[in-house]
């Protein structure tokens, strides 16, 4: 009887991360940072390909891993851009990397928007905080696919003036005709001329046509309860209402049980839900 | 499959045999209890043990392994092998091999996960008929036999093992290793008489009907407060639950902080932080965590894979000093009165 | 530039101190990464006035020891209360339980008793008097922890003590449990992370560690009485290592 050493290959352990440099680095906020990463093995980057609303799994190793939502859009290819707050050990470390550095990514994970089945209609977005991450890759995508679509609507509330992410982007944003934006803040600065109060707030000054309309959320847990409840009095189907969840997961595959929501896994029966779903889930909302 | 008769006094002979390929992991004793561990000679081995204090889980899914080991300078990993002997687990009652069965719907399904199934595949599984014991409630779930999952399995009929040969393996050590004979119909006749016993023995009574939606239906209930006000919060039931798969991955660096090793453990959706994210805890409360084991065992577990997640071992009946275990919380959700 | 490191003492007896000198297989590697300004058990000289990182053993148990943690607060980026004296006044905090004027006078002599013991204080933890940024629990403390956080705060990663108690490593470790031979364990709500070294080595668990933040002390103490000890039994043996951090509230 021996010991037996056996080799696992990168392609089949499900753990093991792929390096990625970190090939830009632009400060969002105080608070929040947008890295792009690129893998640097030429096949695992070629074979990468995504929903709009997956989540990679970044690891430091020597700190450990973190879920992370996609900002970019799929329809970008060979390199991905993650939008991360700067919260906890494995947010915080990559927050003191350099243009330059390595990390680690495993995925995509999960179940993302049903891009494929949104097209043809009018979509209505609503983001609060950092929730605008996931979202932002679903409005990037839409974006290059714009003849597609419908309405767009964008609804997105911060805390305050200072920490809208994508402010620059938004900004231009505000003067197209091909989409709908409105940015609010909880709490106004001297320079603020947009609106006020909660996102939900917005729901009077715009027109929805139920029948043909979309609809994603994405942001504080707080949040969706009151969006959806916004949505409904528009008169949106159950199932066409998209959210996504925040949950703890680790493993990425449905094994480590970290992110369970009711009787599901984030990692892989969401982390994006409609809410026909959602409303089956305990936990959930 | 296919059948022999092998009398009890050729087991040392297997054993000592399947030593010659295998390490060998039998039910040995450990003061008033038992546990499964590598024997250094046959007579440690305990065919006439109760149950373990852990179950078999440790020798696929360890509580403590290595995933792989690191260079933090470039972030890259040097070694992710795993070391896999060669092992017989010897001895499982129906319970444990219907655990791994359950278990490997997780580890071995979708994204199979390279470190266990490493490990199943080179383990040799030798089950064994076992009497229930007053912590014993395999028969409520159907767990209390198995027809897979295992190369040979012992059936006790007097001075013989009634042998079920499952695999080729199986077989090849049973000839290689014991002489015993061919079966009889007096054989499998006594065979019948012994599972006849065996069901005849079970003392248990748990109501398992339409617990899914009982677990729905009586999501709000008090007994939840109930249980968490008695709970320990301790995870004992998790570590010593057969079925429990939970799992948490950290980094160690070694003194020099220039290497180091991502190392995954045992966890608990019993303890704390488990559920914890940026925003705040999904179950900071014992009962939220309590009724989530129960929810995801015989709910969650069960919409993916048509089973619940529980085998009835009664490991946890013995470990938790609360007292709370599925059949008084089963109990519990059809009373809708936590028993005291 | 390596982080320069003190390391100090207020009441204990050092044993914690002789721990980090025991840790012989990995001291050269951990010398390489800081500098080492000052270690009371080791060093002739005196403290430093500069420094980044300071390693807090003892109960505070003087005016002085107050003064001496406001002064190192003021010039450390970083505290580790390494012990359970540190952490939660430990033994000495079992002085709580006594009339200390009392005592004093029983010490130093009637009369002479307060006076030679001016500037005592009831034995207390670090963090009754400063903010501690780093736990190293334990009675004494256990070397591969003391790396583990000296590493994350190298790394600049949050403290992280486990704050769940001691049964799922005796489980891991397959102890029989205490309880079920007819002896109390503090192991039912005290914190984890030594592995359940004592009941592995067959003696339940004294609480060193201290009460883990997410025990259940009520369900707890009606397990003790359940398997048969007198009600108070539970909260008396947990006297010995948590006496400060009860009375603390």
């Amino acid at each position: 009887m021996s010991v037996q050493k056996q080799g696992l290959a990168t392609a089949v352990n499900p753990y093991r991360p792929h390096p990625a440099r970190i090939t830009s680095i632009i400060d969002l906020t105080p608070m929040e940072k947008l890295f792009e990463l690129r893998l640097i093995d030429d096949e695992a980057r070629e074979a990468f390909s995504f929903e709009s609303g997956q989540f990679v799994e970044l690891s430091i190793f020597g700190v450990g891993e973190a879920p992370i939502s996609i900002s970019s859009a799929p329809s970008k290819q060979g390199f991905i851009e993650l939008c991360v707050r700067n919260s906890g050990d494995v947010t915080g470390a990559l927050h003191r990397k350099q243009c330059g550095d390595i990390v680690g990514l495993r995925g995509p994970f999960g179940r993302g928007f049903p891009f494929a089945e949104m097209k043809g209609h009018d979509i209505l977005l609503v983001a609060g905080g950092l929730g605008i991450a996931p979202l932002k890759s679903l409005i990037n995508h839409i974006h290059d696919d714009r003849h597609d679509f419908g309405k767009v609507t964008i609804l997105y509330g911060s805390r305050t003036p200072s920490e809208i992410l994508f402010r620059q982007q938004f900004d231009m944003w505000q003067h197209r005709d091909d989409f709908d934006l409105i940015l609010t803040v909880d709490k106004p600065d001297e320079t603020w001329t947009g609106e006020t109060g909660l996102v939900t707030k917005l729901f009077d000054q715009i027109d929805v046509d139920p029948a043909s309309t979309y609809g994603a959320i994405c942001g504080p847990p707080v949040m969706y309860k009151y969006v959806i409840a916004e949505m409904r009095k528009k008169a949106m189907d159950v199932d066409r209402i998209y959210v996504s969840f925040e949950r703890r997961m680790k493993c990425g595959i449905g094994k480590c049980g970290h992110c369970g929501v009711g009787h599901q896994y984030a990692c892989i029966d969401g982390p994006v839900f409609n809410f026909w779903e959602a409303m089956n889930l305990q936990e959930a909302i | 499959m296919f059948f022999r008769v092998i009398p009890k006094r050729e087991i040392p002979d297997l054993v000592r045999g399947l030593a010659h390929e295998f390490e060998v992991v039998g039910p040995v004793a450990k003061g008033e209890s038992f546990v499964f561990a590598p024997l250094t000679d046959p007579s440690e081995l305990r065919l006439d043990y109760d149950t373990t204090l852990l179950p078999a889980k440790q020798w696929f899914f360890p509580a403590s392994e290595t995933l792989m080991r690191f260079r933090v300078a470039d972030n890259a990993v040097v070694d992710d092998s795993v070391d896999v002997t060669p092992r017989v687990l010897f001895g499982l009652h129906p319970c444990d091999v219907n655990s791994l069965l359950l278990m490997d719907n997780v580890f071995l399904g979708d994204d199979p996960d390279p470190y266990y199934k490493a490990r199943r595949d080179n383990t040799l599984i030798v089950g064994l008929s076992c009497m229930p014991t007053d912590t014993c409630f395999c028969d409520a779930w159907g767990t209390d036999e198995t027809h897979w999952g295992f190369d040979i399995f012992l059936s006790e009929i007097g001075d013989d093992y009634y042998a079920s040969i499952r695999s080729v393996k199986g077989a090849e050590v049973v000839d290689r290793y014991v002489t015993g004979r061919e079966v009889t119909e007096e054989d499998t006749a006594a065979f019948q008489a012994r599972t006849a016993s065996f069901k005849a023995a079970f003392a248990s009574d748990i109501d398992t009907s339409q617990l899914p939606v009982l677990l729905d239906a009586k999501y709000d209930s008090g007994i939840w407060a109930e249980l968490g006000d008695l709970c320990l919060s301790c995870g004992a039931c998790s570590m010593v639950c057969p079925t429990c798969h939970c799992f948490d991955v950290h980094d160690e660096l070694e003194a020099d902080q220039t290497h180091g090793t991502r190392v995954r453990t045992w966890d608990s959706c019993m303890f704390r932080d488990f559920a914890e994210v940026a925003h705040g805890n999904f179950r900071e409360v014992r009962a939220a965590r309590v009724r989530y084991r129960y929810y995801h065992k015989q709910w969650g577990y069960l919409s993916r894979f048509e089973r619940v997640l529980c085998v009835g071992c009664g490991r946890c009946t013995r470990a938790c000093k609360a007292h709370i275990d599925p059949p008084r919380v089963v109990r519990a959700l059809q009373t809708g009165v936590v028993d005291r | 530039m390596a982080p320069r490191v003190v390391v100090l003492s207020l009441a204990s007896d050092f044993g914690c101190q002789v721990q980090l000198s025991n840790m012989t297989d990995e001291i050269l590697d951990v010398l390489g990464l800081i500098d080492l300004s000052y270690w009371q058990l080791a060093s002739s000289g005196h403290m430093p006035d500069a420094y980044d990182v300071a390693i807090v053993e003892g109960a505070v148990t003087t005016d002085e020891h107050v003064a001496l943690l406001e002064s190192v607060r003021a010039t450390a980026g970083v505290v580790i209360a390494i012990g359970a004296c540190a952490n939660t006044g430990g033994i000495p905090g079992l002085a709580n339980l006594l009339d200390l004027d009392e005592r004093y006078g029983v010490v130093y002599g009637d009369g002479d008793g307060p006076r030679v013991a001016a500037g005592r204080r009831a034995p207390m933890p670090l963090d009754s008097v400063i903010a501690v940024d780093y736990h190293v629990p334990g009675c004494p403390i256990d070397p591969p922890e003391f790396l583990r956080v000296l590493s994350r705060v190298l790394l600049g990663l949050k403290n992280r003590v486990p704050d769940l108690t001691m049964c799922a490593s005796c489980k891991i470790n397959e102890t029989v449990c205490f309880f079920d031979r007819g002896e109390l364990c503090l192991g039912l709500v005290t914190r984890a992370g030594c592995g359940a070294r004592c009941p592995s080595l067959n003696r339940p668990c004294t609480g060193c560690r201290g009460i883990a933040p997410d025990a259940n002390l009520v369900a707890a103490r009606a397990i003790s009485i359940a398997s048969g000890r007198p009600e108070g039994a539970l909260d008396d043996a947990l006297r010995i290592y948590n006496t400060a951090k009860e009375v603390r509230g």
